[in-house]
């Protein structure tokens, strides 16, 4: 993950005009902005077009830029606000709860809470695979793309795009026990999705 | 707390990966999965899960039109129109 000196390089770039800086920044985050924001406004399409504003608002205000937050961490704040309003006036209520308690895995233990069967061992996922193959990738981004928006948001933030977790926590305005459970949860899902390729 | 069952383990497994439990709590889960393939195969689940996350992030799709709009965008109006 860029720190925050290269944050400088770039936000220096930025205001200069730097056209290579922006599409390089555009290209490490756009899909995830989208991924975000597919999740709060429940559209594809709408979340193209408040990711686009985004952009647009970032290029404007990246003289004001101060150092409070990771340049990442603000744009993505600048997402999220976006979506949420959007969301807001199409009347879609969005809470980033981790919810209740999650049972995905009730039936995998006995009444002592051990396991019923083994979990497999996944011989069959190495990294040549993961490179020759999309598939396992797809997967992934799929499962990833069917979790509620808050899970979905804190595996895109801090998962992929190696947020930190405070800055996770102020984008979404949620606390760090809750972060870690909808990461968790997030995982377990992404996992079970895997589990039924390679059963 | 000394005995961890799975369901325990599989419910502290994220953090685990994370580095983010006490050192007491991470060693109970050694313990444990120093006697359990379910959760051994199970943690190592969820580090390759881990990976493929992130792997499935940096396979970026072609962004080359959505930044071509983004930047025909602020052309038409004017960057520091505000
Ligand atoms: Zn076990």
């Amino acid at each position: 993950m860029p720190g925050i000196g290269s944050d400088r390089e770039q936000v220096r770039a930025l205001i200069a005009g730097d056209r290579a800086a922006f599409a390089q920044l555009f290209r490490q985050h756009n899909a995830a902005m989208v991924r975000v924001a597919t999740g709060i406004t429940g559209s594809r399409a709408v979340a193209e077009e408040v990711t686009q504003d985004a952009w647009v608002a970032v290029l404007k205000h990246i003289a004001g830029f101060e150092e409070r937050s990771s340049l990442a961490g603000w744009i993505f704040t600048i997402l999220v606000n976006r979506a949420r309003s959007r969301a807001r006036v199409e009347g879609r209520s969005v809470s980033f709860d981790a919810g209740g308690e999650d049972n995905s895995l009730a039936a995998a233990f006995d009444g002592r809470g051990h396991w019923k069967d083994t979990p497999a061992l996944w011989e069959e996922i190495t990294p040549d695979r993961i490179v020759a193959g999309r598939r396992m990738l797809d997967v992934v981004t799929a499962a990833i793309e069917a979790l509620p928006p808050g899970q979905r948001a804190v595996m895109v933030l801090r998962g992929q795009q190696g947020l930190e977790a405070e800055e996770v926590c102020a984008i979404l305005g949620i606390n760090e026990g809750n972060m870690r459970v909808m990461l968790h949860r997030a995982r377990l899902a992404v996992r079970a999705a895997i589990d039924r390729l390679e059963r | 707390m000394l005995g961890l069952n799975c369901k325990q383990v599989v419910a502290r497994s994220s953090a685990l990966i994370d580095g983010e439990l006490p050192f007491w709590e991470a060693l109970q889960l050694r313990l444990h999965m120093a006697v359990c393939k379910g959760c051994t195969a199970f943690v190592h689940q969820m580090r390759v899960t881990r990976s493929l996350t992130l792997a499935a992030g940096q396979a970026t799709p072609d962004d080359d039109a959505a930044l071509a709009a983004v930047l025909a965008r602020l052309a038409s109006e004017g960057r520091d129109a505000g």
